[in-house]
């Protein structure tokens, strides 16, 4: 445990010594892979920010923040019981925030050209609360895990001197958020996120 | 630079929107939940007869002395025993008065649930240990008066209970064998559509009830 806080660390000072990063602010859009009988509408109501930087020209690092919130309309329905039944709608929301430490690799060095496709990986926490909202009741339960975080990207400048451009990426979240009410064993996502980077020199 | 306005207006909007939200409040009350549940050993084809009162249903309240609900003070006790009286004869029982032996007493209450809390809220942090004054009226600031936030909630629930007056016990004791929990009652866009609308879903939620 004690090194891969160091390791986290080391890699973090890295990031933050490094000459070129960026910065970035994305909108998400998530689809849920887990317990999809509960919620799986795609969430358009997701965001990310998060900041990197350069240890080598190919290599970087950082912190990424995210959240999400995903929801679902459950008509009414009657559910029977061995002795009684109950009649409502539901409405089914998962409020999910994360923090990731990444890396990436740039398949391209980072004084190459105006697009750099990326592969990354992030490992971090998420903690997810699952609620459940039926006329003035509400039942909930909330929970954190362990979350990776395989994304593949491209940043865009706008023009070769630009600091500003689009980064887009798509990314699979695994997070071991589980849920014994909601019956969710883990949570699982796919994300594609588009948004704006700002980068400096 | 269109490009960039355009991004960062559409970004913030989503990011904003994106914040914890909660279903439509409208849509959350439009109707009431309705739960029902009954004694597996009750017989309800053997019982035939029931009483129930006429224009008064119980009111429990942690809000009001009051232990009843009457008409003419309110048009709710007539409107919602007149329901649920349909609904019984309609399941082939014979309403009957109190003192002619009734197989099933109906019990129909409101539970309700009233609190409220206040907070003082103190702009610019005044006030919480380790924080500074946000100003002060004579030093070139403002003083930002503290302010009272009040909240409240009221809920409450309608319960409808079938007695078992058939089958006494020997030292007199009776036992429910059907119950019906209506909520919310306080919260509702129409209270009188939606508890016409819920107490007939209990019924027909129960189709054991009936002759």
């Amino acid at each position: 445990m004690r090194y891969i806080i160091l390791l986290i660390v080391l890699f973090s000072c890295s990031s933050l010594l490094a000459q070129r990063k960026y910065i970035y602010l994305n909108l998400d859009m998530n689809k849920p892979l887990s317990n999809t009988e509960w919620i799986e509408d795609l969430s358009m109501a997701a965001g990310k920010i998060g900041y990197r930087g350069f240890i080598t020209p190919n290599l970087s690092a950082g912190v990424d923040l995210g959240w999400a919130n995903f929801d679902q309309y459950e008509p009414t329905s009657t559910k029977q019981n061995a002795t009684g039944a109950i009649t409502t709608d539901y409405f089914h929301y998962i409020y999910s925030y994360s923090g990731v430490i990444s890396g990436q690799y740039y398949f391209k060095p980072e004084d190459e050209d105006r697009f750099f496709p990326y592969a990354g990986l992030g490992l971090g926490a998420s903690t997810n609360e699952y609620v459940l909202y039926y006329n003035i009741y509400q039942e909930s339960e909330r929970s954190w895990g362990f979350l990776a975080r395989p994304e593949i990207g491209l940043l865009f400048r706008f023009t070769e001197r630009s600091p500003l451009g689009i980064m887009a990426a798509v990314h699979y979240d695994y997070s071991t958020n589980k849920s014994d009410t909601f019956k969710y064993s883990n949570f699982s996502a796919l994300g594609f996120q588009i948004g704006l980077m700002a980068m400096t020199f | 630079m269109r490009i960039v306005v355009s991004l960062s207006i559409i970004i913030f909007a989503a990011l904003t929107w994106g914040c914890q939200t909660e279903p439509d409040s409208a849509k959350l009350i439009d109707q009431m939940v309705v739960s029902t549940n009954f004694d597996p050993q009750a017989d309800f084809a053997a019982y035939t007869t029931y009483a129930i009162p006429t224009d008064t249903i119980g009111f429990v309240s942690n809000n009001s002395t009051d232990t009843i609900i009457t008409s003419p003070e309110s048009t709710f006790p007539r409107q919602v025993l007149s329901v649920i009286r349909r609904n019984l004869d309609d399941r082939g029982y014979v309403r009957v008065a109190r003192n002619e032996n009734p197989d099933v007493g109906v019990n129909v209450m409101v539970v309700n649930d009233f609190n409220l809390f206040q907070e003082v809220v103190y702009p610019g942090g005044y006030g919480y240990p380790g924080s500074y004054y946000s100003g002060y009226y004579g030093y070139g600031s403002y003083y930002y008066y503290p302010y009272v936030n009040t909240y409240a909630y009221n809920t409450g629930v309608l319960i409808i209970e079938l007695v078992d007056l058939k089958n006494r016990t020997p030292d007199n004791k009776v036992k429910v064998v059907w119950d019906a929990y209506l909520g919310d009652v306080y919260s509702t866009i129409d209270r009188a559509k939606q508890s016409e609308d819920a107490i007939n879903q209990a019924f027909i939620q129960s189709p054991y009830l009936g002759k």
